[in-house]
């Protein structure tokens, strides 16, 4: 038997193998338990971890949530102005397991919980837990397969535009330091259009543990956005992993506020002139600290990336933005841009960018630009010259300078709902 | 209503660049303030409207008896002053006409007036639109973003009209705009002139003096003013040029 990592040991003791379950997920999660006892935490020596403190996982043990465990979290007053007010087929989540289901669904949409999917829809279940992990840079998915609870699954037959947003609500509520695994899968059939909603929003210490497989079939079309409010005592990791068809388009936006510790892995690969635009905002204060690490992987000719993240950053926050790209050989005609901005708006505030390119073919367009600055003086002195209060001034400012990430997304409903997220947060006190 | 009294300046850390302004502006009065490029026309301007970076060494302003010089910007703004800026900021993502809301309505609740709504404030804008005949569309735009330079010196005066100054200096207003436009600038100007306010022109040109007569004419060279007069200085500073004034 391989050595475990000490870290890894309350974890593995915290197992339990549930007979009831098919063999094929008892066996893979043991397997992935076994993956995470060897390789345990990643530390600031993994590239890939370079800038992501797990400090406050290794002080705590965050107890795994049990289906049993007694959930007080009520949708209304913990939720409050976080969801979206239009139309959409929500599903909400305590704790990591199902509460809310919709109840009429369209045809050729199957929208349900992980726990129900693996007995009624195994496939499904089954494509959540495949390894498409691009980077082998993510022991927490190890960790998330062998003690996932539940989670949601998207299926969308060929050919259907849905009328309205999925909204998967997430309630995380806990006295004592808990972990919640989320396991999660999407497939979009082939020309079909959908549209994700994610929201996080929490009380207390807890940490959600999420993966999601994402897969998008030739001619389809996904925008999935996520909002994560966690409460600022929470870790919040989050792994998306994408593969695109054949002239599929993903747009993903996600908009960072919460938590003490957060980070997103966003994997795609890219099939035949598919196209993806990753786009993200992220606002911290206090001691918070975020990563967003995007890896996007060319592997065929003519399809094209766009990314784009900006970051504000208050009082003694941190923010990192790792941004791989990749091209493989043979990935001729591929076009990626990648854009890095962050605002700097205290003195101990602080951000690592670091843009990679790994280039294996020759008639690529391929260009990526960072900045870090403060807020622009000329114009601030601008506003204030008009009568408009430096606050005010101040937070005028840094939304219009978010919001070019925003205006990545279509609809101009759901533009609004996170543009309204970003004034509440600048208008909430210090930390 | 304005007093500058011996005004010593520096660029923060840099060199002196007003060495003793001297300046009595009184309600009703139209001032124009001429002098060769880097004189430091700007940045008197800028010190008036609250521009930070500059060390005062000595000296004092009061507006309306009042110590101008520790207010901040946006109190000076709230109590009547208004500059319109030489070089315009462009800010991309604050639109227009959300940005001269907010401005108004600051300006408003400062002077214990009820805030525009929506529709009173449309109402308030197509007048003034029509006045200074700009396009609705540059409303809609971010501010000043993608302005031609003549657009972007009609804005200022715009939001001047708008924001009802009681003091407003004007830097280079004129400059980069064509003739038509100068004369519909000019008019916004001449429309502002009332008893209780006082307008300071900043100008290299005789031909905006034309259209907005001024009260009294002023020379700045190095940092000083050099001469003053009444408008026929104007005229003859455009024959000899600046060699020929001061002491
Ligand atoms: N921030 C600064 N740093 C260094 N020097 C400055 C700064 N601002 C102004 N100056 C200098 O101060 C002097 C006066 O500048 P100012 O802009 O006030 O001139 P001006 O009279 O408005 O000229 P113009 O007619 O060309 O607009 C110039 O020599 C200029 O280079
Ligand atoms: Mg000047």
């Amino acid at each position: 038997m391989a050595a475990i990592k000490a870290e890894a040991v309350p974890y593995r003791d915290a197992f339990r193998a549930n007979p009831a379950e098919p063999a094929w997920l008892v066996d893979a999660r043991a397997k992935s338990l076994a993956a995470f006892g060897e390789r345990g935490f990643p530390s600031r020596r993994d590239e890939a971890w370079r800038f992501t403190s797990t400090r406050p996982l290794a002080e705590n043990f965050f107890v795994p949530v049990r289906r049993d465990l007694a959930v007080t979290a009520n949708e209304d007053t913990d939720f409050g102005k976080l969801g979206f007010e239009g139309p959409a087929y929500r599903l909400v989540f305590a704790n990591g397991i199902v509460r809310a289901l919709p109840s009429k669904l369209p045809p050729g949409l199957w929208l349900g919980s992980m726990s129900q999917a693996i007995s009624e829809r195994p496939e499904a279940a089954e494509f959540a837990i495949s390894e498409i992990d691009l980077g082998g840079t993510q022991p927490f998915a190890s960790l998330n397969a062998a003690l996932f609870a539940d989670g949601f699954v998207f299926d969308l037959d060929e050919g259907v535009a849905l009328d309205r947003p999925i909204e998967i609500v997430h309630l995380g509520k806990s006295a004592l330091p808990t972990s919640i695994y989320l396991r999660n899968s999407v497939r979009i059939g082939a020309g079909s259009e959908a549209t994700v909603i994610e929201t996080y929003v929490g009380q207390g210490a807890y940490w959600d543990n999420v993966v999601t497989n994402i897969a998008v079939a030739e001619g389809a079309s996904l925008t999935h956005i996520k909002l994560q409010d966690e409460s600022r005592e929470a870790v919040h990791f989050a792994s998306a992993r994408i593969s695109l068809g054949w002239s599929a388009r993903y747009r993903n936006f996600g908009l960072t506020l919460g938590a003490n510790l957060s980070r997103n892995d966003i994997q795609v690969l890219l099939g035949k002139g598919a196209h993806a635009n990753i786009a993200g905002a992220y606002l911290q204060r206090g001691d918070q600290d975020t990563t967003n690490a995007v890896v996007i992987d060319h592997a065929e000719p003519d399809a094209t990336t766009q990314e784009l993240f900006k970051g504000v950053l208050d009082e003694r926050s941190h923010g990192a933005f790792l941004g791989t790209i990749r091209v493989r050989e043979g990935a001729q005609k591929t076009d990626a841009k990648q854009t890095s901005r962050a605002l700097l708006l205290s003195d101990r505030a602080s951000v690592n960018i670091k843009p990679e390119l790994a280039i294996f073919a020759d008639d690529v367009k391929c260009t990526h630009g960072a900045a870090v600055g403060d807020l622009d003086k000329d114009a601030l002195f601008y506003l204030r010259a008009r009568g408009i209060g430096v606050d005010e001034a101040r937070r005028m400012l840094i939304e219009a300078f978010l919001l070019e990430t925003i205006d990545t997304i279509e609809s101009p409903e759901v533009r609004e709902h996170l543009a309204r997220q970003v004034r509440r947060w600048l208008a909430a006190e210090k930390a | 209503m304005l007093e500058i009294k011996n005004l010593h300046a520096s660029v923060e850390g840099g060199r002196e660049i007003l060495n003793g302004v001297s300046l009595k502006v009184k309600a009703g009065e139209v001032h124009a303030i001429m002098g060769p490029n880097g004189s430091g026309k700007s940045t008197l301007a800028g010190i008036l409207a609250g521009r930070d970076g500059y060390d005062i060494a000595s000296g004092a302003v009061t507006y309306d008896g009042q110590d101008l010089l520790t207010m901040p910007p946006e109190e000076r703004a709230r109590a009547g002053i208004f500059l319109a800026f030489q070089y315009p900021v462009e800010i991309p993502g604050v639109n227009n006409m959300y940005f001269l809301r907010v401005a108004l309505n600051a300006i408003r609740r400062a002077k214990s007036e009820p805030e525009l709504d929506a529709g009173q404030f449309l109402k308030s804008v197509r007048a003034k639109l029509k006045l200074l005949e700009i396009e609705d569309d540059l409303l809609q735009r971010g501010v000043n973003v993608g302005f031609s330079g003549g657009e972007k010196k009609r804005n200022e005066i715009f939001q001047m009209a708008m924001l009802e100054p009681r003091l407003a200096i004007l830097d280079e207003t004129d400059s980069g705009l064509d003739i038509d436009a100068l004369r519909i600038v000019a008019n916004g100007i001449n429309r502002l002139r009332a008893p209780d306010r006082a307008i300071v022109m900043i100008t290299h040109y005789q031909r905006l003096l034309d259209y907005v007569v001024p009260d009294f004419v002023h020379v700045l060279s190095e940092g000083r003013i050099v001469r003053s007069g009444d408008r026929s200085l104007a005229g003859e500073l455009e024959k000899t040029g600046y060699a020929g004034v001061g002491s």
